[in-house]
């Protein structure tokens, strides 16, 4: 198992099983931590160390408690957890939530595919982009 | 609404019927102040006409006075200078004599009668005698004449005299009676004036009251219409925010099982495919089909419902560059088919865009569906410029209006007239799915962009004798 892990905070328990489904399905190795609601997903942020942080964060728009919109402009507003590469992962199409996300300083937007297959193929295309072709903070 | 406005909005008379009231009523009280300012205008000609009547009688009554006076000073004289023969009286003679003439004159312009004039003449010619059978004793200083001469003299005199009385008094009686008669008609055309003025002010009292109650009605009526508008807006505007509220849900948590339903039946075929049996996998294909069928429906309602809410700003749109548009948009399935496209000239508008495009792609990709298969799709699109009473079933207030008529023919498989109305409902379709695929939002789309544009969109058909596609755009389709 690889050191570095990718963080999903998505309340839909079906969606957290399908993503990690997917992960394993395309044998990418990393540990994959799931969080059901933006709050969770900055608790775990504040407690974990500098040298702990994820290679990159999936982060759905619409979850209960703190949304995605209030966590990107936490993180993006923070000064060492900034530098996470953040991927917003929601079903929204709507382009006042697409352009929304990049000012707020999303790395990238994309939407949730409607079937297995087409998720699979993104989750893959995703992973090979921020694990292997870009370079990012360690 | 409270009673008495209701009762107000429950008019007895039409809006056309009204406003011809009115306009009825002004007229005829326009008409009438008119007419009765002519007559007494002409009633007041007379009565300045009668008064100037009364002064020249007056003045005629003066200078008979004045004449008589003199002649009768005159007279005076001349008999006292007979018996004294001094230079007082006969300096008095020649000076009442002169002042005489003049008067004699005014009289005979005064008095233009023929009868009385006639009489003025008589008067001279009279005084004329008396002066030529006098003269000669105050002209003459020296002249003396026996007691009989002098007696025949006098007494032919005192006939004269007598016989200028009598003139002066007829001429006298005459103008009094002239007087009288024309001070008569001088005050009876004063009562005239009068009771006309009083006329004039009721009647047209009467009548621009009455008109005023009617435009007042009128304007009170328009606010009640007025306010009912503004509640209706309100109820539109509110159930227009509910159909985005709608479309949200729609995007957002329809899809949202939908999502699950294909990706769990993905991956159950992906990882256990070996497992199922023969049926098995074909429900299960016809799970991921429903599915698929659900998903194209839902976002074709959403595009319907975006529909709602233009969005984008009209503009100046040249419907040639949207045919345009639409031909390259289709262009795969325009060379597939090998369809010919015939457009006549086609005129610009203030238009939405987008949704412009939406229409005309609509029916020109219906058209290019619904050919017969083995016929080469031919669509005719021609143009002409048309009045509102030419549509069918158009709302009364369109009739006055001008529309652009857009026709859109094709030679395809055509449909049954019964269908022309409900082929427009969202989501009917008049063919299996297995014939053709579609939703059936196409036709439903376009009657809501025309219905945007304030127009028009008829269809005719026959059953394998191809549709045709009447629109009808107002040349304003917006008011502003």
């Amino acid at each position: 198992m690889i050191n570095q892990s990718i963080l999903m905070a998505d309340d839909d328990a079906d969606d957290r099983f399908l993503v990690q489904a997917a992960f394993e399905d395309n044998n990418i190795p990393h540990h994959i931590l799931f969080f059901e609601d933006g709050e969770q997903l900055l608790n775990h942020l504040s407690t974990t160390s500098g040298d702990n942080a994820p290679s990159f964060i999936l982060l759905d728009l619409n979850m209960p408690k703190r949304d995605g919109r209030e966590v990107l402009k936490v993180l993006k507003s923070d000064k060492q957890l900034r530098s996470i590469p953040i991927i917003i992962f929601s079903t929204s199409k709507a382009p006042d939530d697409v352009n929304s996300s990049y000012f707020l300083g999303a790395n990238s937007y994309v939407v949730k595919p409607s079937s297995y297959e087409h998720l699979k193929d993104v989750i893959q295309k995703i992973s090979d982009f921020w694990l292997n072709t870009a370079m990012i903070p360690s | 609404m409270n009673l008495t406005s209701l009762r107000l909005l429950n008019r007895s008379l039409d809006e056309r019927q009204l406003t011809w009231a009115i306009r009825f009523l002004f007229g005829i009280s326009i008409l009438l102040i008119i007419a009765l300012s002519y007559s007494y205008h002409k009633i007041n000609e007379e009565l300045i006409f009668y008064s100037e009547r009364v002064d020249h009688t007056q003045q005629i009554m003066n200078t008979l006075e004045k004449t008589s006076s003199k002649f009768y000073q005159t007279v005076y004289h001349g008999r006292t200078y007979l018996l004294l023969r001094d230079e007082a009286n006969k300096r008095a003679i020649h000076k009442h004599i002169s002042d005489l003439d003049p008067l004699l004159n005014q009289l005979d312009s005064l008095i233009t009668p023929p009868p009385l004039n006639k009489r003025v003449k008589e008067l001279e010619a009279t005084l004329d005698e008396l002066y030529e059978r006098t003269h000669i004793y105050w002209t003459d200083s020296t002249y003396t004449a026996n007691r009989q001469d002098q007696e025949a003299l006098l007494r032919d005199a005192s006939v004269l005299i007598a016989e200028a009385n009598r003139i002066m008094d007829d001429l006298s009686i005459a103008q009094t009676k002239l007087m009288h008669n024309r001070m008569q008609s001088r005050d009876n055309y004063k009562k005239q004036v009068f009771r006309y003025n009083w006329v004039i002010m009721l009647v047209a009292l009467v009548f621009l009251t009455a008109s005023f109650i009617l435009l007042d009605r009128e304007l009170r009526r328009n606010n009640l219409y007025r306010i009912e508008l503004e509640n209706k807006v309100e109820n539109l505007n509110r159930s227009n925010n509910e159909l985005e509220q709608f479309a949200y849900v729609a995007s957002h948590d329809l899809q949202e099982p939908l999502r699950k339903i294909q990706s769990f039946s993905d991956r159950l075929l992906l990882k256990h495919r070996q497992q199922l049996k023969g049926d098995a996998l074909i429900m299960l294909d016809k799970i991921n089909d429903s599915a698929q069928r659900m998903q194209l429906l839902i976002n074709d309602l959403l595009a319907f419902s975006r529909l709602v809410n233009p969005g984008d700003n009209a503009q100046e749109v040249d419907l040639n560059e949207i045919l345009k548009e639409v031909k390259s948009n289709l262009s795969e399935t325009i060379k597939e088919r090998n369809v010919v496209i015939d457009s006549a000239y086609l005129p610009g508008l203030e238009a939405y865009p987008v949704q412009m495009i939406q229409l005309f792609q609509n029916l020109v990709s219906n058209s290019i569906k619904y050919s017969k298969p083995e016929v080469i799709p031919h669509i005719t699109i021609s143009y002409k410029l048309v009045g509102g009473s030419e549509i069918p079933n158009i709302k009364p207030a369109h009739k006055e209006l001008q529309f652009h008529r857009i026709e859109f023919a094709d030679n395809g498989i055509g449909f049954s007239p019964e269908y022309a109305e409900k082929i427009f409902v969202i989501f009917q379709r008049l063919h299996g799915r297995g014939e053709f695929e579609g939703t059936g939002i196409g036709l439903a789309i376009c009657r809501r962009v025309i219905s945007n544009h304030n127009g028009y969109i008829i269809a005719e058909g026959q059953e394998g004798k191809g549709a045709k596609f009447f629109i009808y755009l107002p040349i304003q389709p917006f008011i502003s």
